[in-house]
């Protein structure tokens, strides 16, 4: 059984992406390690962990997860509402749970259990037909509710990046004009209530980045100094970087959150403009195969369910990147397979897992 | 090969069935358009920061990890003529602020604030002071003089103060009780006007500079050279390690002329009165004591002080911070007699041994103008005149004279212009005559105006540094030196440039001799006015003066008729000049009486520092 298993992905995976992939995790554990060796370490158990559960979700074809997608994400709601009653508090937010020193983030989790459940919701037959309003109203409740739940925590970033599943998969679907242009005037219609009740709703901090990020060098020392420091950090790698050890940013500490949200500003000051390049290239490659993966599959569930991931992963990179360069604000989305977490490595890994799902398993 | 084959046939095979996918496949490949559009804006971003603005960014990234630490120099000592030191440098404790390098400035003057015991607000002003006149990555200091519990609170917390740190830095201590202070001047922090200019550019915020007095007239010369320490320093401002190490340059000490047993010997006797003391030497121009009452602090305003107690100094009434001896203008009273008579001899309008009747009245016009002896002196000759201030005697000769001789030679004896001490701000007095008084007041002279000046009334002023030196002049036979505070000593580090000499007094001797006697006998004579000046082991000259104020200068409530000012300008010994002494005390009354024993310590003190020395016991001194 193994050994048919076995002979199964050398002969179906792509072996470029296996070396992608594993090019990308190396990157990873050498720019942690440049932030804080004990950060590789524990990177790489993590690691280690997301292939396993990667193994596994290859081991189950999708139309069976997606069959299940209501329990899966009926399970990870509860997590969501177990955490915000009673998580474990970190740096002043509320996002863990687990035994011990084993804590997970099941805001994390959420981001596929939603892919897998919008991809139920929005075809639940493997034909296609148009968009209702029931679907449209339900996908957005099953959205917004775990949205809210993450934001209070607060994790303004995965709530951010919820929306955009959802977003993704509603236009993928085709909007009739009728649900448009509801939603265009109730949108209208409840702006200012709503922005007020957003706004309102944020935490100083997220209310902070926002004003910063509109004008980052008002304040060079207060509210901007994260992107400021940022952008110092990647410009002053130059064409070839500072090296390891020459990059001041991180080695000193100027660098808030090097390890997390601002990974990318790390590497891209140890290994300069080629460096980014050459990382580029390879997340590109990972989004290509995403976006071939869908295209590729015959299977309308199959299909979705690879767009919802390949949108996931490539507006994770985007947004961080962009983040990272000062473009957008610091909302706080981290970037996939590079920013240290335990919780955010198993889902990239298990994401990617679900692209070579479809891959496998859709109807030749 | 088989399987990829089959691949491409199923997606052509797919692409010509479009309804089963609806347009959901057409809108993923305008998803995955967009996704190279991101790309791109990412790629050309990153080449605009890390390639085109590498330069910009890269000295930036420099500027957090390098801090330097500006170290002010330390400033030069001040000495008396005999190596006593007067102004010296202490430790003082400061905390600092690098604004450029605070990532949360609400939060942390939060905390320093709790840290010093301090309001925030206090904190917010001194820093507000500079703010937009220095760059940001230059340290301000925001609180000096820290006590050692402030330095040990600050110091625990630094932990979370980026930007902020803790140096010491020199402190002035001046000497007890306000010596000197008109004198030495204090230091302060200098102002966003002084930064304009260009000597103290390059000075670290914090640096003391001088602000009057000798601080203010030598700073350049005290103030050294500052240095700077490079450091390697985390986000946290912790140094990781030393780069280079620029060590300041310290300024060169100053040796002053005077001789502070006389400073201490003047103010003391002078005491709570208002009044100015200058002792000088007559052949050189040395000051030997600069005194003026009330006086401040130097300590206290070298530091940050309250501006209530600030605004308190400089509205009191009785001006603490005006040297009088140098910028108090008061009418010379019965000294000025000296100029008159010098007038009137060059003038051939006097005869010294020609007897003249005091009947204690002195008619102009309608004016009837009165002796300040009740009844008059009888019949006297110059000599006694002098010897006992007879008024009348000189209305007379001031009379036949009129006002531009008098003004002639007052001028020739300095008075009206500033003697050129080595202090800033020194005022000059007034000599009137007809022009003065057509050009300022728009007036005629009239001739009840003469008598009054001839006495040393009226419209003429002098401060009591111009008395010191007109009477040195008179003491040296028309040599006039200019006074200065600063020892001509090249071993002691600085050399004051030679100031332009004054020309000698063109007067022959013979005249100045018919003057100090009658001075000598102001002092020796039983009747003399200034016979309480006089000791028996130490032959005094001099002049006193009882000038009445007709000004309502002070603006004192309490004081219905304002005494007169009291005036004893003198020199000694008789023979060999070696000291000048003039003492004004502000409405004090009689010269010979208020100002004259204040003058007579210093003589006495003199006495027994200089002229004693290896010759006497202290047994022949007692008077």
């Amino acid at each position: 059984m193994v050994g048919s298993q076995l002979y199964f992905y050398i002969t179906k995976l792509h072996p470029v992406l296996i070396i992608v992939l594993c090019s990308i995790l190396a990157v990873d554990l050498v720019t942690l390690y440049s932030v804080a060796p004990y950060l590789a370490l524990k990177q790489g158990m993590w690691q280690v962990i997301g292939l396993f559960v990667s193994w596994g979700v290859l081991l189950v074809p999708y139309p069976l997860l997606l069959k299940n997608a209501r329990w899966v994400y009926g399970f990870v709601l509860a997590l969501l509402a177990v955490v915000f009653l009673v998580g474990h508090v970190s740096h002043g937010a509320r996002r863990w749970i687990g035994v011990g020193s084993f804590q997970v983030q099941p805001s994390e989790f959420m981001i596929l259990a939603l892919v897998l459940f919008l991809t139920w919701l929005v075809c639940p037959r493997k034909k296609y037909d148009p968009l209702t309003m029931k679907v449209f109203i339900g996908g957005l409740i099953a959205t917004a509710i775990p949205a809210l739940l993450i934001a209070k925590q607060p994790d303004l970033g995965t709530a951010f990046e919820l929306m955009i599943i959802f977003s993704v998969m509603i236009f993928l679907k085709g909007i009739p004009s009728k649900i448009v242009t509801i939603t265009l005037l109730g949108a209208v219609a409840f702006f200012p209530v709503g922005w007020q009740l957003f706004w309102n709703h944020l935490h100083e901090f997220q209310k902070d980045r926002i004003r910063a990020f509109i004008d980052p060098s008002s304040d060079p020392s207060g509210l901007g100094y994260h992107t400021i420091q940022s952008i110092v950090a990647v410009g002053s790698g130059g064409w070839l970087g500072q090296g390891l050890s020459g990059a001041t940013q991180v080695r000193y500490r100027f660098l808030p959150g090097a390890h997390t949200d601002f990974v990318f500003a790390v590497f891209t000051e140890e290994w300069g403009f080629i460096g980014a390049l050459f990382f580029l290239g390879l997340i590109s490659y990972l989004i290509w195969f995403g976006f071939q993966t869908a295209l590729e599959c015959r299977d309308l569930q199959g299909f979705y369910l690879a767009s919802g991931v390949t949108g996931f992963l490539l507006f994770s990179f985007l947004i961080n990147a962009l983040m990272v360069l000062g473009i957008l604000p610091v909302v706080g989305v981290p970037m996939p397979l590079m920013s240290y977490g335990g919780s955010a490595m198993i889902v990239s890994l298990a994401s990617l897992a679900l692209l070579m799902n479809v891959r496998l398993y859709s109807k030749k | 090969m088989w399987l990829v084959l089959q691949n491409v046939m199923a997606l052509e095979f797919h692409s010509r069935k479009k309804g089963f996918f609806g347009s959901s496949r057409a809108r993923l490949q305008v998803l995955f358009l967009l996704s190279w559009l991101g790309l791109v804006v990412v790629i050309v971003r990153l080449y605009d920061v890390q390639v085109i603005k590498y330069h910009r960014y890269l000295a930036l990234a420099q500027d957090n990890v390098e801090k330097v630490v500006p170290i002010p120099p330390l400033r030069g000592e001040i000495t008396d003529r005999n190596g006593v030191v007067l102004v010296h440098n202490g430790p003082d404790f400061a905390v600092f602020e690098t604004p450029y390098e605070v990532k949360d400035p609400r939060r942390e003057l939060a905390w320093l604030s709790e840290d010093l015991g301090i309001p925030e607000k206090i904190l917010r002003n001194s820093l507000n002071r500079l703010e937009g006149v220095l760059p940001p990555h230059v340290p301000v200091p925001l609180k000096t003089d820290l006590s050692m519990a402030q330095v040990g609170r600050v110091n625990m917390d630094l932990y979370r103060l980026p930007g902020f740190f803790i140096q010491v830095m020199p402190k002035r201590i001046y000497p007890p009780d306000g010596l000197g202070s008109h004198l030495l001047g204090y230091v302060g922090s200098f102002t966003p006007a002084d930064l304009k200019g260009s000597f103290y550019r390059h000075l670290p915020p914090g640096t003391g500079i001088g602000k009057s007095g000798i601080e203010k007239e030598y700073d350049s010369v005290l103030q050294g050279v500052p240095g700077s320490i490079r450091h390697l320093v985390d986000s946290h401002g912790r140094m990781i390690k030393s780069l280079k190490n620029d060590p300041p340059k310290e300024g060169r000490s100053l040796r002053l002329t005077i001789d502070v047993r006389l400073q201490m010997t003047a103010e003391r006797f002078l005491g709570d009165r208002r009044g100015a003391v200058v002792a000088l030497d007559p052949e050189n121009g040395e000051v030997l004591a600069l005194v003026s009452h009330p006086s401040y602090d130097s300590g206290e305003l070298s530091q940050a002080m309250k501006s209530d107690r600030w605004n308190q100094l400089i509205h009191a009434p009785e001006h603490p911070l005006t040297n009088r001896a140098i910028q108090g203008l008061y009418p010379p009273g019965s000294v000025f007699k000296i100029v008159t008579t010098m007038a009137g001899l060059m003038e051939h309008k006097l005869d010294p041994d020609k007897p003249f009747s005091c009947g204690g009245t002195f008619r102009v016009g309608s004016v009837v103008f009165h002796d300040w002896k009740r009844g008059g002196h009888g019949e006297l000759h110059l000599h006694r005149a002098i010897e006992q201030s007879c008024d009348i005697y000189f209305y007379t000769l001031g009379m036949k004279l009129g006002p531009e001789p008098i003004a002639h030679y007052a001028r020739l004896f300095g008075l009206g212009s500033r003697t050129g001490i080595d202090l800033p701000a020194e005022l000059s007095g007034t000599v009137p005559d007809r022009a003065w008084k057509k050009k300022f007041l728009h007036a005629p002279w009239y001739p009840g105006e003469t008598p009054p000046m001839a006495i040393g009334q009226g419209f003429l002023t002098v401060t009591p540094i111009e008395m010191a030196r007109l009477m040195g002049a008179v003491a040296m036979n028309g040599h006039m030196a200019v006074p200065h505070l600063v020892m001509n000593d090249k071993s002691m580090g600085y050399v004051r440039p030679k100031s332009q000499q004054a020309p000698d007094i063109p007067i022959p001797e013979e005249n100045f001799a018919i003057v100090k006697k009658g001075l000598r006998d102001v002092v020796a004579a039983p009747h003399g006015t200034g016979h309480p000046v006089n000791l028996a082991f130490f032959e005094i000259a001099g002049k006193t003066g009882t000038a009445q104020v007709v000004s309502n200068r002070g603006k004192m409530k309490n004081v219905k008729r304002p005494k007169a000012d009291s005036w004893f300008v003198g020199f000694g010994p008789f023979d060999n000049p070696k000291i000048v002494v003039a003492v004004l005390i502000e409405n004090g009354g009689d010269g010979g009486d208020v100002a004259g024993p204040v003058a007579r310590e210093v003589f006495r003190m003199y006495y027994i520092t200089h002229l004693t020395q290896g010759k006497t016991g202290s047994r022949g001194i007692a008077s």
